[in-house]
């Protein structure tokens, strides 16, 4: 295989492929780092971000990347009321009481899904797109899109956790919620900023893999298992873990098609979870303990 | 001499069991007060329960005569009182210099003076400001501690053990920052193990036992007390 098949045919989607995987995986985190929980609706979330632009792009007949930041709104509102009705209650309860919660919300979002769009697959364009070709290097333009923007999130968010009050008292809770109340940090706010943040960036995973696959039902939930392995991985808690975990499955899932059959792609982040939990349970950047 | 912190009464604990059955103590504006007793007498509780954090099944806590007994955290922050716990007190993963912009949190607009002055408290923070403070030696992550709490210029600031496991060289530096602080105009309610040091320049002392106060009065007349050292201060 030389240089140019490799990244082809395999480093570039599987960074794709993982950068999405990143962006689930940065809300799974933040989500422990605040409320301590494992939160399984993330995938199904994801599926309801990635239809409601195709809704939004239908109804205004807009291009589906002008209806992203609708999605997005419309997401992180969502995962506000979701907490607001379903975990606000729990907080006080074991954790795992919530994890389980959060099984029934993901049952319940794909119910929606299924009832308002169908379980046909569709898709945002129809044809296929041509790649460009940049000297030997073939990119498609969704690629590139989903690249762009996911960097582009991924600086915006850091830029907001170092620089900004709020980012700051963020990093303070996950890191001591007792001394964060001392000092006068309002632990609502700060639990409802996360679900902004990790209800957003689920839009967006789901709506880039649908855009570099297509939409269906369960598009979301057959990324649970990847977005965990991914968050685990990079050290749960661990913004930067989950974005090198991210990738890191992304690209092991391209490159297992060479052992073992491209259906069976998913086990790849099987092994990692397992390997993951079985040598170095804090992940690659000493994160907390699932 | 008028009260700034009273606690009154105080019965309390975690969950069902009460740990604190009558507690009662105050501090007055320029008071340094220390509370001593062996381990387990409930003297964490104490400080606990002047900030909300456990069940008070009864009495009052005032603060300047306001009642604040059942006050959430950050409101009992913003009347003037500031509490550096016994452990974890600082944020472990932030630079010195975030932890110090968390304490002052509530603070809107320019806190620089209060910057300068923690800074000019412990001088050798300044030039650790970007590390993580997790990373500091003992003696400075108290420094840290102590610098959080006090960027909202409290009226009290609540210290349980801050010289733990400190050398005497360090204890002897956070007792002259006490004096520091207080010359400032904050006063201080410390818990100590090192219970003689601590009331030979406190300006009056609780003995705390089995969640009641057993004997309080000027720190050098507790030392006095022969009866108070053999059982409490250990001879
Ligand atoms: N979070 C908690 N839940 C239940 N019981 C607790 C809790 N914290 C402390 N206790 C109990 O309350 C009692 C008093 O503890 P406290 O920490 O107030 O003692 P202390 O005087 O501060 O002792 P030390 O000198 O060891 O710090 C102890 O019997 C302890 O076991
Ligand atoms: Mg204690």
């Amino acid at each position: 295989m030389d240089i140019f098949s490799f990244v082809n045919f395999f480093l570039l989607p599987g960074v794709v492929q993982g950068s999405i995987y990143a962006l689930g995986a940065i809300g799974i985190t933040l989500i422990y780092a605040i409320m301590r929980y494992g939160h399984f609706a993330h995938g199904d979330l994801a599926t309801f971000g990635a239809f409601t632009a195709l809704f939004v792009a239908g109804l205004l007949g807009l291009s589906p990347y002008a209806a992203l930041p609708v999605a997005v709104v419309v997401a992180a509102l969502l995962a506000i009321a979701i907490d607001w009705l379903f975990y606000a209650h729990l907080r006080r309860m074991p954790k795992i009481i919530t994890t389980i919660a959060s099984f029934g919300v993901a049952l319940m979002l794909r119910s929606v899904v299924q009832i308002i769009w169908g379980v046909d697959t569709t898709s945002y364009t129809r044809g296929i797109s041509r790649p460009e070709n940049w000297f030997g290097i073939r990119v498609k333009p969704h690629e590139l899109v989903t690249l762009l923007v996911v960097i582009g999130l991924v600086i915006a968010l850091h830029l907001f956790l170092t620089r900004n009050k709020w980012g700051k008292a963020m990093r303070a809770m996950s890191d001591n919620p007792d001394l964060a109340l001392l000092s006068g940090i309002d632990n609502n706010k700060v639990i409802a900023m996360t679900w902004v943040i990790a209800g957003g960036l689920c839009a967006a995973s789901g709506f880039f893999l649908g855009l570099n696959t297509e939409l269906r039902s369960l598009m979301g939930w057959n990324i649970l298992l990847p977005t965990f392995a991914a968050a685990i991985l990079g050290g749960v808690g661990r913004i930067e873990g989950a974005i090198v975990g991210g990738l890191v499955v992304g690209v092991t899932e391209e490159l297992s098609v060479l052992v073992i059959p491209s259906e069976y792609k998913m086990l790849s982040s099987f092994a990692i979870l397992l390997v993951v939990l079985l040598l170095r349970p804090t992940g690659l950047f000493r994160g907390k303990i699932l | 001499m008028s009260a700034l912190l009273k606690m009154k009464s105080i019965r309390a604990g975690y969950g069902e069991a009460d740990i604190l059955y009558d507690v009662s103590m105050e501090v007055a504006e320029g008071e340094i007060v220390a509370i001593v007793g062996p381990n387990g007498a409930g003297k964490s509780t104490a400080m606990k329960s002047i900030f909300g954090l456990l069940n008070i099944r009864s009495g009052t806590i005032t603060v300047g005569g306001r009642d604040i007994t059942g006050w959430s955290p950050n409101r009992i922050v913003n009347a003037g009182v500031c509490y550096v716990p016994q452990v974890q007190n600082i944020f472990g993963e932030m630079t010195v210099h975030e932890n110090f912009e968390m304490g002052a949190f509530l603070r809107k607009g320019d806190f620089s003076a209060s910057l300068d002055r923690v800074y000019a408290l412990f001088p050798d923070l300044k030039a650790k400001r970007k590390t993580i403070a997790g990373s500091l030696s003992g003696g400075q992550r108290q420094m840290v501690a102590m610098g959080r709490a006090l960027m909202l210029d409290p009226k009290v600031l609540l210290l349980d053990e801050p010289t733990a496991g400190l050398s005497p060289k360090y204890m002897e530096q956070i007792f002259k920052i006490c004096r520091d602080v207080r010359a400032a105009g904050v006063a201080i309610l410390l818990v100590e193990q090192h219970a003689k040091q601590a009331l030979a320049f406190s300006d009056r002392g609780y003995v705390l036992a089995a969640g009641r106060n057993r004997h309080e009065g000027s720190g050098p007349a507790l030392l006095a007390d022969r009866h108070i050292a053999e059982m409490f201060l250990g001879g």
